[in-house]
């Protein structure tokens, strides 16, 4: 299967505003959504959406097609860096909590639903690192299971035993919400 | 596939059976219209986490944000390295040789139109003038 992205970094490699304004357009909701719930801090998830860019253009013009596909070399880029950050926070222990993820005004959105992506969002921070980034892979980023075992560089069967592990914890965090 | 069988991907990967990997999808609708009532439940508990799940909604992309990536992409291509240098090399040597051959022609030229001097002018003249007076007055032809 073809990089669907192959084409379009080709026109970036090359400089073509449309071109770079399209690879954002398409890539960085996707890798600030990734970084900030792996994070849960909306500002250190800023910063990795960016850098995983400014890393990204450095590879533009070097990027071999065929080798993988350009979605997933991102992916990896994000997770090493919202790596990077969480081992800082083990090493570095502090007060200060991490900036609570503000989704900004949403008129649109019910006070209740709100609520729930807040508990959500708590219940997700609590998870052990690996159990929450294979449920950000696999639910959120929407990757395939050969996919996102190959990020994190484990089997499937690993993979579907922490998805397991870290459903049935939010399924006991949100009891009261989702049922037994 | 067993009832364990499943439960457990649906445990694993929610109760859309569309998200399932693909290597089970024959197996697991087999075993749901086999089991219909049993399959549903168990879809029907896993979707109600799903629905949970997706209340934590992303984050939208700040206008600032969005524009510091593009500023930091690449910019448009120029020539650069080899290629750059053979073009330019190329278009050095190309002016200096125009200029060469402007310079050349404009010497060639310039001899050519030039005057001689006015004390050489006169010098012939003069040489001309006693040829003259030389055959007037008999002397050699």
């Amino acid at each position: 299967m073809g990089d669907p992205d192959e084409a379009l970094l080709a026109r970036v490699a090359d400089g073509d505003p449309a071109a770079v304004r399209a690879l954002v357009a398409r890539k960085l909701p996707r890798l600030l959504s990734l970084a900030v719930r792996m994070l849960g801090d909306a500002a250190e998830a800023e910063d990795v959406a960016q850098e995983t860019f400014v890393r990204a253009w450095k590879q533009a013009r070097a990027w071999r097609p065929g080798v993988a596909k350009f979605d997933t070399w991102m992916h990896r880029v994000a997770l090493n860096l919202c790596y990077d950050r969480l081992r800082r926070r083990r090493e570095a222990p502090t007060d200060t909590p991490p900036e609570v993820v503000d989704d900004g005004p949403a008129p649109d959105r019910g006070l209740q639903a709100m609520e729930t992506g807040e508990r959500v969002a708590a219940a997700m921070r609590a998870l052990p690192d690996r159990q929450r980034e294979a449920i950000v892979l696999c639910h959120y980023q929407e990757l395939s299971n050969i996919e996102a075992a190959a990020l994190m560089g484990v089997s499937v069967e690993a993979l579907e035993s922490l998805l397991s592990r870290g459903r049935r914890a939010l399924r006991a965090a949100l009891a009261d919400m989702v049922g037994d | 596939m067993t009832r364990d069988g499943f439960e457990a991907l649906a445990q694993a990967y929610g109760g859309d059976m569309a998200r399932w990997p693909q290597d089970h999808w024959d197996e697991a609708a087999l075993f749901a219209a086999q089991q219909p009532d049993l399959a549903a439940g168990v879809l029907a508990a896993a979707a109600r986490l799903d629905e949970a799940l997706d209340a934590w909604a992303p984050l939208a992309v700040s206008h600032g944000l969005r524009e510091a990536v593009v500023a930091a992409a690449p910019a448009p291509r120029v020539r650069r390295g080899l290629t750059a240098w053979i073009w330019r090399a190329g278009a050095g040597a190309g002016l200096a040789a125009a200029c060469a051959a402007g310079l050349m022609v404009g010497v060639m030229l310039s001899e050519a139109v030039t005057p001689v001097s006015a004390d050489e002018t006169v010098s012939a003249s003069l040489a001309n003038y006693d040829d003259l007076t030389g055959l007037v007055n008999g002397e050699g032809a």
